[in-house]
């Protein structure tokens, strides 16, 4: 099943999802990144009705572009949640509305301060320290609520978050394999390997 | 699947009549004469088992009412609904600690109900799904568990205990039962725990959790669990995971009921208000690591921001 | 010659001027000064004020509001200032839309809008005037003194035709010639608030045709940083305030009444 999941630490975001495109009872690729570079500091995991997430994304990157182009100012992490979320707010009301949950993480690099807000396809938005959606947020937030420490260095945000990946692998029926992990902080975005 | 049902089910006065007269002597399914004979194969011996099951014309009708059968057809069983509970084996025994909240739909119906049912002074067992189910099924094996004491001069062990139960409860399967049980205690064997549900399924394990808050309970249980842990550090992390569930499940929560088992039976440790547990902590108990559980309360003062260094001199 | 190009602003003339625009601007030049600098930690703003006199009710500025008689000074949005020179109607259908497409900014992205984007919104409407036939331009210019978090306090100039650009100080309306190169001789970078208060009043009292400087004819207001909450916080001068201030620079020009009364 798909998940997701996303920390905040001292200066960073850490996002990891699933890298599986399943279909029916198939998987039909078990390498697919999930997670969009939007911009040089902001990230976002998506997941949901196949189709939807990939449409949907691309209209976020391009339009979040396209705001960069026109403005010269970058989006930043809060004001890019808000319009993704209006986007959802406006498509759920249409006649046929994206299914797609998203995690979008990012660094306000006028502030130093690492930004994380979970967004769902009714157009929810919430700004936490650590989220998660699909079945693995049932094992992962309480976890989290015990484990999570906003100021961790990056290894310690790699620690707590193999502890929900590996929670997630040892209960969960229909678990995961693999998960593709990225990382924003002040330097930008960049994939890692855990 | 409903033919079982349908064989009890038959309106003709002569099957009425013969459903009464085993009403009336109901007081077991299987005759005593086959125990502790035929090596404990007595009932296969006496062809068709037996079942008790509600006085009415249609069982399954009549139970249905008293399933969420609405909600989901498919689904004729409300397990889990509205609970969490969690046992583990360790070192020291077994910890035994469930939540205190009982809802019918998102109504809450009580912040206090008893979800470990003490068996007997060595026994206890867990509570979730149907509250009379497990409440009249468990006493019930209390009762048989006394008398296996009585006949066989020691105590029922916690696995004939548990097969007892689920043998029970598999001879009601697709009848609407709903239990979902950890039947917990120390025998010969030491510290054993088997979890029983009323699909028949039956368990032994080091560690469960059961009911909606289950998955919050084993995401703190599975992280903090070993063996080799205190009596006061498994205490503390029964209590800690129900809060988990309580805080993150809203079908759980209110207080925490915490039970040790050791060599000499259970011994209940306490009650613990999860809302208190949140801002103020468990209070002055064994394990407590003082303060409350809440994470705001936890990350107080801390930030993720991290401005370079002259700046945040300045 | 020109009549033939005046009575449309779509028209180039063949010197390759639109007449309409500059006889916006030449409107704008008779208009009220406006006056601002930027500081190291905040904008200042001030304004001259035309419509005086004895008989004016002004007894709704003295309280109440967010400060100003509403004639030159407008809180724009939580983090501009606007200061306006030209048609005071035109002027109130441009801060009427420049607040509009605040709000709008607000709801789509929860955040203040940058303050070039929001001279932009309003660039892009009067341009649109400069084009299509039978309308005629804004006759308006603004400053806009504003704070973002992605170039801190800001400065801009918008005309009635669609230009926009950023100064460390500048002035607006009659005058504006003499009060720039004061302004010129007298800026220095990392000028602070406390002084960008002082050299707005000096030059507004050399540059004002009247022989009194006073809350009757002086609008004012300054832009900051909120200490605690790190937010921008617009001050709008009320009539009182004015005056206390005046009063504190020792720039109030004694009114001839008081004057002899003193005396």
């Amino acid at each position: 099943m798909e998940t997701s999941f996303a920390i905040t630490g001292k200066g960073y975001v850490l996002v990891a999802a699933d890298t599986t495109a399943a279909r029916s009872i198939v998987k039909m690729k078990t390498d697919e990144d999930k997670i969009k570079i939007l911009s040089p500091h902001l990230l976002m995991a998506y997941s949901g009705e196949p189709g939807d997430t990939i449409q949907f994304s691309e209209y976020v990157e391009r339009n979040i572009r396209l705001y960069q182009i026109r403005n010269t100012l970058t989006l930043g992490p809060s004001a890019a949640a808000s319009w993704i979320r209006r986007s959802l707010a406006d498509s759920i009301r249409s006649r046929r509305p994206y299914a797609v949950n998203l995690l979008v993480g990012g660094y306000d690099t006028s502030s130093h301060t690492p930004e994380l807000y979970w967004i769902d396809y009714l157009g929810t938005l919430t700004k936490i320290p650590f989220g998660a959606h699909g079945y693995g947020s049932y094992f992962a937030l309480s976890l989290l609520d015990r484990y999570h420490d906003p100021e961790a260095s990056l290894e310690e945000g790699i620690a707590t978050l193999k502890r929900c990946l590996d929670e997630v692998a040892k209960r969960l029926v229909v678990s995961p394999g693999k998960y593709l992990v990225k990382v924003v902080d002040k330097d930008g975005v960049r994939e890692i390997e855990i | 699947m409903n033919s079982l049902a349908q064989r009890f089910s038959t309106t003709s006065p002569l099957a009425h009549f013969r459903k009464i007269q085993r009403l009336a002597d109901e007081d077991e399914d299987v005759s005593d004469a086959a125990w502790g004979s035929q090596a404990g194969f007595g009932s296969l011996t006496k062809g068709v088992p037996t079942f008790t099951v509600p006085n009415l014309p249609d069982p399954t009708a009549f139970l249905r009412l008293h399933t969420d059968d609405h909600a989901d057809p498919n689904c004729r069983i409300k397990i889990q609904h509205g609970t969490t509970t969690l046992a583990f084996r360790f070192q020291g025994g077994v910890i035994v600690a469930v939540d205190s909240r009982a809802t019918a739909g998102s109504y809450v119906a009580s912040g206090t109900v008893k979800k470990v049912i003490e068996i007997n002074p060595y026994l206890l067992g867990t509570m979730a799904g149907g509250a009379a189910d497990c409440q009249y099924w468990e006493t019930y094996l209390g009762i048989h568990c006394r008398l296996h004491e009585l006949r066989n001069r020691e105590r029922i062990s916690v696995s004939a205990a548990s097969k007892y139960l689920s043998n029970l409860v598999y001879g009601y399967k697709g009848m609407g039962l709903s239990m979902g049980t950890m039947i917990c205690g120390w025998d010969k064997t030491g510290p054993t725990i088997f979890y029983v549900d009323s699909d028949g399924t039956r368990l032994k394990g080091d560690l469960f959790s059961v009911g909606s808050g289950s998955t919050f309970a084993y995401g703190v249980l599975d992280q903090g669990y070993r063996w080799d842990l205190t009596d006061e550090e498994a205490q503390e992390l029964g209590r800690r995971s129900i809060y988990a569930a309580g805080h993150r499940d809203a079908f759980s929560g209110n207080t925490c009921n915490l039970y040790h088992v050791k060599e000499d039976g259970w011994r209940f440790i306490g009650n613990f208000d999860i809302s208190k547990m949140h801002y103020e902590g468990p209070g002055d108990v064994p394990g407590a690591p003082g303060g409350g559980y809440g994470y705001a309360l936890r990350v107080e003062g801390k930030s993720s921001a991290n401005p370079p260094v002259a700046e945040a001199a300045a | 010659m020109a009549r033939r190009y005046d009575s449309r602003t779509t028209i180039f003339s063949p010197e390759g001027r639109l007449y309409q625009i500059e006889y916006a601007m030449e409107a704008i030049s008779h208009a009220g000064t406006v006056l601002g600098v930027l500081a190291k930690d905040g904008v200042v703003l001030a304004a001259e004020k035309k419509v005086t006199g004895k008989l004016l009710d002004l007894s709704s500025t003295k309280e109440g509001g967010y400060g100003g008689s509403g004639e030159k000074i407008y809180l724009l949005n939580d983090n501009v200032i606007g200061g306006v020179a030209g048609l005071t109607a035109d002027a109130n259908s441009l801060v009427n839309y420049a607040r509009t497409a605040a709000q709008r900014h607000l709801l789509t992205y929860n955040e203040d809008i940058p303050v070039e984007l929001l001279a932009q919104r309003l660039c892009n409407l009067k341009q649109g005037y400069t084009q299509f036939g039978g309308l005629r331009p804004f006759g308006v210019s603004l400053l806009y003194a504003g704070y973002d978090p992605h170039y801190q306090f800001q400065l801009y100039h918008s005309d009635p035709s669609g230009n926009y650009s950023g100064w460390k100080a500048t002035c607006i309306g009659a005058n504006n010639g003499t009060a720039q190169s004061l302004l010129k001789q007298e800026y220095k970078d990392d000028i602070e608030v406390k002084d960008a208060i002082g050299l707005v009043l000096r030059t507004m009292s050399k540059t004002m045709d009247s022989t009194t400087l006073g809350s009757e004819k002086l609008e004012f207001a300054v832009l900051t940083l909120d200490e605690t909450t790190k937010r921008p916080k617009a001050k709008i001068y009320k009539p009182s305030e004015i005056d206390a201030l005046l009063a504190s620079e020792g720039l109030m020009k004694k009114d001839e009444d008081t004057e002899m009364k003193a005396a």
